[in-house]
């Protein structure tokens, strides 16, 4: 089996691009050499069942390739966060801020590249110039770009397909996620609550671009939810949604998390729970109606975006066999959803926390008094930036492990006086971080079915990079001090590390090629791809 | 009344800068009056509340190292400096930034602060008496495991001199929330040092003892790692100096600045 998959890729290799059907998206793991979508596979794992690096060697691992990233930039240079996809021999891969690059996944060599025109005052309120990846559906590639369009391009050239604007990069909006390929389309997320828009999540048409849908996540009045918001108030109530969402083709549900209200910090102008706000809604992939939602945060004033990657399990709970969705939220707290329902049926803590007394029996935070940010400032943790953020944790089946890399940080939040205006920070406040000796970071390994630590890896500051398992026995990871490293997934014990000379701030994948395993990950502008030979 | 006048000192100093069309030249008096209070806010812990200098640079100076012209200083407020303990202010718009710019701008205006005693005598003090070139540098002279002290009197304001040679693990500066100068102790199998934390991450750290070796370990060779917070290897001068050899030393510091 293993020479059959080997003389297949052999032969695509020098014969040109396969397509990835929709059907090889669903049935991914079957094709471990490959990398298909953001988190590897529908159910958002990021797992790899390649085991050739494992922990008996990967003491040996090597750098085999890399690639310096030299893209145009915007009036500054913006940062590497994309997860390559490798099909079949080929690596896309995008430069920041929303360039799309072709590599010979064995060499790293250039095969195309595409950079959209962009203008020097595209806005990117409240972060930086970044791009996470694209998604490849039959022979085209889409990405997301950070002046809000969706673009489609050719697998074998980089010719462009298609080009619409998906909402105006004036009013905040940009596309800054990999896109999500289902059957015969295209579903994608917005940035922008830090400008104040009302997000959405849409559905292109993947031959034409044609919009099939819209789901706004902040309801209009007279619709269910629009009882949490009053007055204007839902008008620039914020709720984007800039990370990939995962998919249950079985249930045909699709599942996508939705960020902080706005304004962030002053919530006093928004009264209510802020629906869909810091929230998972399941949506039917056809329509885009709404089956069921579960808000984290309610009225959060931390902006405590839920956009975290939903992991997809299946498992027995209280004695009966659950379909469930695993969340790691930003707002320090682990989730155990039934993705059926939406119902609630775990909760804890992970990381520390100031702000809630823990979760009642919906799931629902028992907020303690005196945690919202005030003008004269407010010490809470986490900060900000959450227990976790958009960086993905990983969940290995086999062993019913959830990795999460997580930020161990306080900030004293503060809250101002702030009116909407279109194109310019919608914020009320901010925050002083307890950084440096202050804070710190750690890969952590919980049974996903309890939430309770089964170790802690400890890193020099938050990190910003996330997590990879393999069948291996390893958990790849990476650090802002430029260490990518690999852990023993039974203990968290270190077993390799690689100074790459720059900030982790990627996920890690895997690939194989001629029949070589291959881990990526990055150190600043520079990817690095590591084999044992 | 300081309102007034800064706003007059702006004013005249116009006619200089108006050719370049500094995005500073529309504001008002309300403007810097905004941008003093903002600057209270979140500049005056580090910079000292008349800007005079902490723990971060002293601002009480008509050029700035980093805004070299106007639109200069309103984009360090939103990227901050890196590799320094300046943040980015990026919850500041474009238009606060501007009136913060504005005020820190007047504060160049203002008269350097005045030395408390002879900066000569001062000179000879940490030279001889103080020994203090055996851990600092000026002009290349000296040796390099404190602060380099060059340009100190552009960095630093009387009040933080004093106090870092009475208590020097009081005023220890940080860079992006580490400490600087962090006291370490360091044992492994083969060696025990005592020194300055140079640099660190999840797997290694680096170490710089008092005779300015660099030491580098691995974390998993180590049989101990302890980091000495609130603590200096910089010694006390409080008792060793005279009051009046104290005001010398910080005037000699004081007058050690880029611009005479």
């Amino acid at each position: 089996m293993k020479r059959i998959i080997f003389l297949l890729l052999a032969g695509l290799a020098t014969t040109g691009y396969a397509e990835v059907g929709f059907k090889r998206l669903v049935n991914a793991a079957e094709e471990p050499q490959n990398w298909l979508t953001y988190s590897g596979s529908y159910r958002s794992e990021r797992y790899s069942p390649l085991s050739q690096i494992n922990r008996d060697n990967v003491a040996d691992l090597k750098v085999i390739w890399a690639y310096q990233m030299q893209p145009p930039t915007i009036g500054g240079a913006g940062l590497v966060e994309t997860t390559p996809l490798v099909v079949d021999g080929t690596m896309y891969i995008t430069e920041p801020p929303s360039t799309v690059t072709a590599l010979d996944a064995r060499s790293g060599k250039s095969l195309w590249s595409w950079s959209p025109e962009m203008d020097e005052e595209t806005l990117h309120i409240g972060f930086p110039q970044v791009n996470r990846g694209v998604a490849v559906l039959d022979d085209a590639v889409y990405v997301g770009t950070l002046d809000a369009h969706l673009v489609a391009l050719d697998a074998a050239t980089g010719a462009i397909r298609w080009d619409i604007a998906v909402a105006d990069n004036k009013s905040g909006f940009s596309l800054t996620l990999a896109p999500l390929a289902l059957e015969g389309k295209i579903i994608i997320g917005v940035s922008g609550a830090e400008a104040g828009v009302r997000g959405f999540i849409d559905a292109y048409d993947s031959a034409t671009g044609e919009r099939l849908w819209r789901m706004y996540t902040i309801p209009a009045p007279g619709e269910p939810g629009s009882e949490t918001w009053q007055g204007d108030s839902w008008q620039t109530g914020g709720g984007s949604t800039w990370l990939t969402g995962s998919y249950d083709p079985e249930l045909d549900l699709l599942y996508w998390t939705i960020g902080n209200p706005a304004p962030d910090w002053n919530g006093d102008v928004r009264p209510g729970d802020n629906l869909y706000s810091c929230s998972i809604v399941a949506l039917d992939p056809a329509t885009g109606e709404m089956k069921w939602y579960f808000q984290f945060t309610p009225h959060d004033t931390h902006d405590w975006d839920a956009n975290q990657i939903p992991i997809l399990f299946d498992a027995e709970f209280n004695g009966k066999d659950r379909k469930i969705v695993a969340l790691a939220n930003r707002n320090a707290f682990f989730y155990l959803l039934d993705r059926e329902t939406g119902e609630f049926l775990h909760g804890n803590q992970y990381s520390k926390q100031t702000w809630a007394a823990g979760l009642d029996e919906a799931g629902r935070p028992i907020v303690l008094p005196g945690t919202d940010p005030t003008y004269d400032g407010n010490l809470v943790w986490p900060s900000l930036q959450g227990a976790t953020n958009w960086f993905s944790p990983s969940y290995n089946p086999e062993t019913g492990q959830f990795f999460v890399a997580t930020r161990l940080m306080g900030a004293v939040y503060y809250k101002a006086d702030v009116e909407y205006e279109e194109g310019q920070p919608f914020l009320g406040g901010g925050e002083q971080a307890l950084s440096g000796d202050d804070a710190a970071g750690a890969i952590r390994a919980l049974d996903v079915m309890t939430g309770r630590q089964q170790w802690e890896f400890m890193l020099h500051s938050p990190p910003w990079a996330g997590v990879m398992a393999t069948a291996g026995g390893l958990v790849i990871g990476g650090s802002n001090e430029g260490n990518v490293f690999a852990l023993d997934a039974e203990t968290g014990n270190p077993l390799w590390d690689f100074q790459t000379g720059g900030a982790v701030r990627t996920n890690p994948m895997s690939f194989a090629v001629d029949g070589k395993q291959r881990i990526v990950s990055t150190g600043g502008g520079t990817m690095f791809v590591f084999g044992l030979e | 009344m300081l309102h007034r006048l800064l706003f007059c000192l702006t004013i005249l100093s116009l006619p200089a800068i108006a050719w370049a069309q500094s995005p500073l030249d529309e504001l008002t008096e309300a403007d810097l009056a905004a941008g003093e209070k903002i600057f209270k806010v979140h500049c005056g812990r580090c910079h000292g509340i008349a800007g005079q200098g902490g723990e971060g640079s002293n601002l009480v100076r008509s050029k700035l190292k980093y805004a070299t012209d106007d639109q200069a200083l309103i984009d360090l407020l939103g990227e901050g400096i890196p590799g320094t303990g300046m943040p980015a202010i990026w919850t500041l718009d474009e238009q606060k930034r501007t009136q913060v710019a504005g005020y820190v701008r007047t504060l160049g205006q203002l008269e350097a602060q005045e030395m408390p005693g002879n900066p000569s005598r001062g000179k000879d003090i940490y030279q001889r008496s103080a020994g203090c070139p055996a851990c600092h540098i000026i002009a290349g002279h000296g040796i390099g495991i404190g602060p380099e002290l060059t340009y100190i009197g552009d960095q630093r304001g009387l009040a933080y001199l004093r106090q870092s040679l009475t208590d020097p693990a009081a005023t220890q500066s940080q860079t992006s929330g580490y400490q600087d100068y962090l006291t370490v102790r360091v044992k492994s199998l083969q060696t025990e040092v005592e020194g300055l934390r140079v640099n660190e991450d999840a797997f290694t750290v680096q170490v710089r003892d008092v005779s300015g070796t660099i030491h580098s370990f691995r974390k998993d060779e180590l049989t101990q790692y302890e980091k000495v917070f609130a603590h200096s290897l910089m010694p006390e001068y409080g008792t060793a100096l005279s009051d009046e050899d104290m005001d010398d030393l910080i005037s000699y510091m004081m007058s050690l600045r880029s611009e005479q």
